[in-house]
């Protein structure tokens, strides 16, 4: 944005006066066609490209369409030929059956909990690591960063009997905390931080240094401030990735009051059958809180995404 | 200043931790011993099979004050989950499980009690050497036909219509290939992609399915290359629908659809038709003989007890569960085959399609009691194959990428290697 700006202005006065009387003596000669060209190739350039815009706009919204309208069809009706966009009658019975079937409000409350904790708390975590990395200079630093970074490179389902083993003596099996504690440190998370403190130059700390800030309060009024964009990325992903995490809630959650959205919602999955209406409707339903929080953040969504891209 | 800085950072984050922990309600149920502890039953599907167990636990606490608390856990992950309950020692009171796991078969109680007071079909048990009853049917499937009558009666065939009327795999194959060609049908018959409903064709043509030899080397006879080469040239895309066993399409699905004439699947199926299905009748019919007439039965899950401070309170409740007149209920509600004998289960709907099954089940070939009993030999000794050698072995023949010997000598060193 920065870089755009200032070559906008970098452009001499006079060359845009030129331009502009230029195209005052043309239009005032041939006013109609010189006038149109540039509104056709505007025309030209937008229409193939927003109408690529739309279709990419239906390919993605169509199935999200039809999953949300069978949800409102009888079962009878999900497999029936012809297949039919809009229920062919009306139904609740999949939501009504659902909504008896699941404690939403405690799967809700359960997995709103672990994501918006561990969210807090691996912002936190990530920010306080990266400045630490990015800004202090030691050698076991830069070994310990090697080693943060190592585990990146081990999927999760590989060190799952390692970490099961850990919360388990920590005593932290079927509690919601063991779901919490183990994704609190996220080596992408605090790789994004560090790279980014390290764009932060060492003067702003000097200075605050000499007006004496603290570190405790430089971190906290001068770096994470600064790392707004970084910290709602990690947010976003952190609770997208808590909100929809399966594996590790389901093996360390014994306790059906403990249990997070998704473990509940898998259990509509029997073994031979599926009850679609019932599976259809619960999923709708869970989708509910994802979609009101992204319309309530969507502002800061949009921004963190954009000014993330542009920084590096 | 700056340390002290970080010094309160770090103790704010180890605070929110405590605190974290102290918040969540759960206690695990492990380590604390009180008898007022409920009983978890881990199991899976309950609430989707109309509730029987959670019914029975209510009556349960109605009648002895003692609570059963019925915990739902994902099907496919059901055995995960007690594997690793099991490593945190935390093994709930009672589980209805999908197999036998080495890591917990030790931790089980003796069964034998119930087994005998109830006359429980044995092979139907895991039963170790020493003659333990470790886990007991909870109850029965069968795999079965079904037939969309609506399209029978449109194209005027006849099926058999009870119990003790029986056809061929060619006399079936015929009608429903005369009913697609009269109605115009897509396909003619679907049958899941899975070795269980395979297994039981393999069987009606007199295959003596997989067996070890003196040896340790699996061999088998000649039938099944029979019916693999007959199942091969029923999935012609005209009969059968390649997409189900080659790319795993539904066939329930297409089956509900109304465009597929028969459907090779079983009982589990009833309760989903008769609440899913509205615009065609269907029926249940006799599995076709090829000549042996049999279906391929077994136990749904086997309910075990695990040792512990409250394996007394679980195999009361599991008595209690088992003896007829609870039993009925249980097989009512959730629509079970019952693996207690001579009881009169009275089902919601369907009864017709009920009682064909527990006929057929009845007139089985004795061959299925016998691969059942060996298949609780191999979980026992925790013996399993890597993944499904008959499913994906089939999958690949049906696909032109490998000849019948071929098919066949692979299922058999896979299982060669896994099983002896």
């Amino acid at each position: 944005m920065t870089a755009i700006e200032t070559g906008a202005a970098a452009v001499p006065a006079a060359d845009v006066a030129t331009a502009t009387v230029r195209d005052a003596t043309s239009s005032a000669r041939t006013p109609r066609p010189r006038r149109r060209r540039p509104e056709a190739s505007r025309l030209s350039r937008v229409i193939p490209t927003s109408a690529l815009l739309w279709l990419l706009v239906v390919v993605y919204a169509f199935p999200v369409l039809w999953f949300v309208l069978s949800s409102f069809k009888p079962g009878s009706e999900l497999f029936s030929l012809p297949l039919h966009l809009l229920p062919q009658e009306w139904s609740f019975a999949g939501y009504q059956k659902a909504w008896s079937r699941f404690d939403f409000w405690r799967y809700f409350l359960n997995t709103g909990l672990v994501a918006v904790i561990t969210t807090a708390l691996a912002i936190l975590v990530s920010a306080a690591t990266g400045y630490a990395l990015a800004k202090f200079r030691a050698r076991w630093l830069s070994a310990f960063f090697l080693c943060i970074l190592a585990t990146t490179m081990l999927p999760t389902e590989v060190i799952l009997p390692s970490t099961f083993v850990v919360i388990r003596d920590l005593g932290l099996y079927n509690q919601l905390a063991g779901v919490i504690v183990p994704s609190v440190i996220t080596a992408t998370g605090i790789f994004m931080f560090r790279q980014y403190f390290r764009t932060v130059p060492d003067e702003l700390l000097d200075a605050a240094r000499i007006d004496g800030a603290g570190e405790f309060s430089i971190f906290f009024r001068i770096m994470l401030p600064v790392a707004k964009p970084i910290v709602f990325t990690l947010a976003i992903f952190s609770f997208q990735w808590r909100w929809n995490d399966y594996i590790w809630p389901l093996i360390v959650l014994n306790d059906q009051k403990n249990y997070t959205l998704q473990v509940a919602l898998r259990s509509i999955v029997g073994a031979d059958n599926i009850d679609w209406s019932v599976l259809l409707s619960a999923s709708v339903i869970s989708l509910i809180p994802m979609v009101v929080l992204f319309l309530i953040f969507q502002r800061f969504i949009m921004n963190a995404d954009i000014n993330s891209g542009l920084k590096d | 200043m700056d340390r002290r800085g970080f010094l309160f950072a770090g103790g704010g984050l180890a605070a929110a931790a405590a605190g974290l922990t102290a918040c969540s309600s759960g206690s695990g149920s492990g380590s604390g011993g009180g008898s007022d502890r409920p009983l978890q039953f881990l199991q899976s599907g309950d609430a989707n099979q109309g509730g029987g167990y959670a019914a029975m636990a209510a009556k349960y606490q109605q009648q002895t004050g003692v609570k059963v608390e019925v915990v739902e856990v994902p099907n496919d992950d059901l055995d995960t989950k007690l594997r690793n309950a099991a490593q945190a020692n935390d093994l709930p009171a009672l589980a209805r499980a999908g197999s036998i796991d080495p890591t917990w078969k030790d931790a089980t109680v003796d069964l034998a009690p119930i087994s005998d007071a109830y006359q429980i079909d044995k092979t139907l048990s895991a039963v170790d050497e020493d003659g333990k009853v470790l886990s007991l049917p909870s109850d029965l499937t069968a795999v079965g036909l079904f037939l969309n009558k609506s399209l029978f009666a449109k194209a005027k065939v006849d099926y058999p219509a009870t119990a003790d009327q029986t056809w061929t795999w060619d006399e079936c194959v015929a009608a429903i290939k005369k009913v697609q060609q009269r109605t115009s049908t897509r396909y003619g018959m679907v049958m899941d992609r899975s070795s269980h409903r395979l297994k039981a064709m393999l069987f009606e043509f007199g295959s003596d399915y997989f067996n070890a030899g003196a040896n340790g080397t699996f061999t088998t006879n000649n039938r099944t290359g029979a019916a693999l080469d007959y199942f091969k040239s029923l999935n012609d895309d005209r009969f059968m629908p390649r997409s189900v066993w080659l790319s795993d399409a539904d066939g329930n699905a297409l089956f509900k659809s109304g465009d597929v004439v028969a459907y090779y699947s079983g009982c589990w199926q009833i309760a989903d038709f008769a609440e899913n299905i509205k615009d065609f009748d269907w029926v249940s019919t006799t599995v076709p003989k090829q000549p042996v007439r049999t279906t391929n039965y077994g136990n749904a899950a086997s309910m075990v007890v695990f040792d512990g401070d409250q394996s007394d309170a679980a195999l009361k409740f599991l008595d209690w569960m088992y003896k007829p007149e609870n039993y009925t209920t249980l097989a009512e509600t959730s629509g079970f085959l019952p693996v207690v004998p001579n009881l009169d289960v009275r089902y919601r709907s369907n009864q017709d399609a009920f009682a064909l099954y527990n006929a057929e089940i009845a007139a089985s070939a004795p061959i299925v009691a016998e691969q059942n009993k060996l298949s609780f030999g191999y979980q026992i000794k925790g013996l399993a194959p890597d993944g499904d050698p008959v499913r994906d072995e089939t999958v690949k023949f049906l696909n032109d990428e490998q000849g019948l010997d071929k098919t066949i000598s692979n299922i058999c060193t896979q299982f060669t290697q896994s099983l002896s």
